[in-house]
């Protein structure tokens, strides 16, 4: 997607994580902040001119995207370079990512390896673990909008 | 996992989706999806499909063969969620207008699911 599509993303994500309990709603605010993290990375990455920034949006398999005819409404699956990343490291980037960016990378992971034991999974959770998972989510949104730098003020 | 343990998760997740509304359309068919998924594997585990020791991620992810078997005995749980599933292209990763009413059909189709699975 378009950077300002992906800004305009994450600010409805935001919002809605903020309705949601990191213990008592764990399941969709993990769902939420990695979703909202992603479409920032995005932006970033789009923004440093590391993945390109096309008109597609990525489906459910890796590197395979829908391009929209938005006049006619139709989609067609494309297998084209990145374009959006789905998670951090997939599909994977082949140059390298400026430092802010892989840091933010290191703090959205964080947050993308609770799926399988806490989301997917029943994994209880551990004494205070969403605090550490908020204080991922929150390093990973400042280094993003700081690396989009005027781009980023507007969210 | 265990039904009782996917049961346990789909109920906490849509407890979640009633703090939101359509304009959080987004974590909405998101939730459907996670929650939907769990009244999934749900039905795979009673019809003997999947063992509890393997779910399903997604719909999109089943075989050929997968989809037919499930199809033959939970055609509309499928086809539920299917419908999830195909939202999240077009209004989580993308950006195509309706999304209230995407939020509308994730639940519906949800409702579906947990309908299916028996609650």
């Amino acid at each position: 997607m378009k950077i300002a599509a992906h800004l305009g993303k994450f600010g409805n994500l935001d919002a809605s994580l903020q309705r949601l309990d990191p213990r008592s709603d764990s399941e969709l605010w993990i769902w939420t902040a990695m979703n909202a993290g992603v479409h920032l990375l995005n932006a970033a990455l789009h923004n440093a001119g590391v993945t390109r920034e096309v008109d597609s949006f990525h489906t459910q398999v890796e590197g395979l995207y829908a391009v929209p005819d938005r006049t006619r409404g139709v989609f067609t699956d494309v297998l084209h370079e990145p374009g959006d990343v789905m998670h951090v490291g997939q599909p994977p980037i082949a140059q390298p990512l400026p430092s802010e960016i892989q840091q933010a990378c290191v703090s959205l992971k964080v947050i993308e390896d609770l799926r399988e034991p806490h989301v997917r999974g029943s994994e209880p959770i551990r004494p205070g673990a969403e605090d550490e998972w908020v204080r991922a989510y929150r390093d990973c949104v400042e280094r993003l909008l700081g690396a989009l730098g005027t781009k980023g003020k507007t969210q | 996992m265990t039904p009782e343990e996917h049961r346990a998760k789909a109920l906490r997740i849509e407890h979640s989706l009633a703090r939101l509304t359509d304009a959080d359309y987004e974590a909405i068919v998101e939730g459907a999806m996670l929650a939907g998924t769990h009244w999934f594997n749900i039905l795979l585990h009673r019809t003997k499909l999947f063992p509890e020791t393997r779910d399903a991620m997604h719909a999109e992810f089943l075989t050929v063969g997968e989809r037919r078997r499930v199809a033959a005995k939970a055609a509309d749980a499928l086809a539920a969620l299917d419908s999830i599933e195909a939202l999240r292209t077009l209004q989580v990763r993308g950006d195509m207008p309706g999304g209230e009413q995407a939020a509308r059909t994730a639940r519906e189709c949800l409702a579906r699911l947990r309908n299916a699975a028996g609650r």
